[in-house]
């Protein structure tokens, strides 16, 4: 009954998405959107390093890219990462949202208006307050919001002021959030 | 501020009939973004603005050049560049001229990094530099070469990449000083562009939804870097064309990191990396 999932993360999220995409079938039935803040010199080696454990192909798509099932977008460094209502990735250079580029804020919001509820939204492990109001949006536009339990995060600020400003479906533990995905068909 | 598609249709539609401006194949998600920023920006709503729109032509053209981006760096992406230094530009060596058009080249960064790599490989004298882009501040800007130097401070280490080093092997080392081209003031805060490098390129305003070629010419290169992201696919095509039209046959136009060729035009153009070659 879903359609896409979109994750944002950022510090103390590597981990937790590893293990994540590490434990997804091969034919993972679902597109993943993934957003994540990365160290400013770390600008390439992050999808490679991504790649190494995870079971579906992952990659930094281009502008007008059509989304599929079973692979994962990771938003290149420097670029803002939209989908567009006709299922396709847009990429922007407009200026930081909360001094991030890329905004998890807007790939949850725009992801959310293409979607609607066929929408599996997660938020992770991370050091500012980036996602709280992208996982309000998807909420409002009738998606299902996740967030990472704060009590096993590295830095619990950016899962609590999503917990502040939305009422989600679930606070899951890493292994919750994987169980959770294996199910959706 | 949520904005539905039919009030940004009616702010397209305004721009439209009120001026020479067609934003009506600009990608819906960052034209909506940008309107939303003014709108914020401006302390208005959509009735007001549109109202002013009409009234006041100035207002009209500082509203055009908020919604476009002026995202740019020196040396940005500097494999880009060394795909220009080492497989693009030497091809060009034996020619008598150079024609490199920097289509969208906002506050001038790409045009100025061009330069300093064509005079590093001896191939500035002869070559010809045109840059276009639809907003006149950033060309104003582009003109004057002078950037601030905090902001830039990270984009050196790109200078250094592309200029003084070569990555295909790591004894080599050309330490070039940055006063060479440009002069770092850190009190003030500036870069500044050294005057040889500025006066040489010709800045005009185009317009690339209106096509046409301003400069008469026929190019060897064209870069068009993070400007294609703001439009359409039915624009990027016809922007394409316009490319296509205006380059020699085995000239190169280079895209931005993650922008892409699709469709049709395609089959005309031998691509590898970001580099597409006519055919």
């Amino acid at each position: 009954m879903y359609k896409a999932v979109v994750i944002g993360g950022s510090a103390g999220s590597f981990q937790v998405i590893t293990k994540i995409l590490s434990s997804l079938p091969k034919n993972f039935p679902l597109p993943v959107l993934l957003c994540l803040h990365r160290l400013k010199h770390v600008r390439s080696g992050f999808v490679e390093a991504l790649s190494i454990k995870s079971t579906i192909p992952i990659l930094e798509p281009y502008d007008k890219e059509t989304i599929k099932p079973g692979k994962g977008y990771l938003a290149p460094s420097n670029y803002h990462m939209y989908v567009e209502l006709n299922k396709r990735i847009a990429l922007s250079t407009e200026e930081p949202v909360n001094h991030s580029r890329p905004s998890i804020d807007l790939t949850f919001e725009t992801a959310a208006q293409a979607y609607r509820d066929k929408l599996v939204g997660i938020i992770l492990s991370g050091a500012n307050r980036d996602g709280a109001y992208g996982l309000k949006k998807l909420k409002q536009s009738g998606g299902l919001a996740i967030v990472q339990d704060p009590n096993e995060c590295q830095v619990k600020t950016m899962t609590e002021a999503s917990l502040k400003q939305t009422t989600v479906d679930h606070i899951f533990t890493t292994e919750q959030i994987i169980s959770f995905l294996l199910k959706l068909k | 501020m949520i904005l539905s598609d039919q009030e940004v249709q009616f702010f397209v539609n305004t721009i439209k009939n009120s001026s020479g401006y067609d934003f009506s194949e600009y990608s819906e998600k960052s034209l909506k973004r940008r309107l939303q920023k003014i709108l914020i920006d401006n302390n208005t709503d959509l009735i007001n603005l549109i109202n002013k729109l009409k009234s006041s032509k100035a207002f009209l053209e500082k509203t055009v050049k908020d919604i476009t981006v002026n995202t740019t760096e020196l040396f940005r992406d500097p494999q880009t560049w060394q795909t220009l230094k080492y497989r693009i530009l030497p091809k060009f060596s034996e020619n008598k001229s150079i024609n490199i058009w920097h289509a969208g080249c906002s506050t001038g960064q790409e045009v100025y990094s061009m330069m300093i790599l064509l005079n590093e490989l001896g191939l500035l004298d002869k070559a010809k530099i045109f840059a276009s882009d639809l907003n006149t501040d950033a060309l104003e800007a582009a003109k004057k070469g002078n950037y601030k130097y905090r902001f830039n401070i990270g984009y050196l280490d790109n200078f250094d990449k592309v200029i003084k080093e070569n990555p295909f092997n790591y004894e080599e080392y050309n330490d070039v000083p940055y006063s060479k081209y440009f002069k770092i003031d850190k009190v003030s805060d500036s870069i500044q562009i050294n005057d040889f490098l500025r006066q040489k390129p010709i800045f005009r305003q185009h317009d690339l939804v209106k096509g046409g070629n301003l400069y008469f010419a026929k190019f060897d290169l064209i870069l068009c870097r993070n400007v294609i992201i703001y439009f359409k696919y039915s624009l990027q095509n016809k922007v394409f064309k316009l490319f296509h039209d205006h380059l020699y046959t085995n000239g190169y136009l280079v895209l931005g990191m993650h922008e892409t060729m699709l469709g049709e035009i395609t089959s005309k153009f031998d691509k590898k990396g970001q580099a597409y070659r006519k055919k």
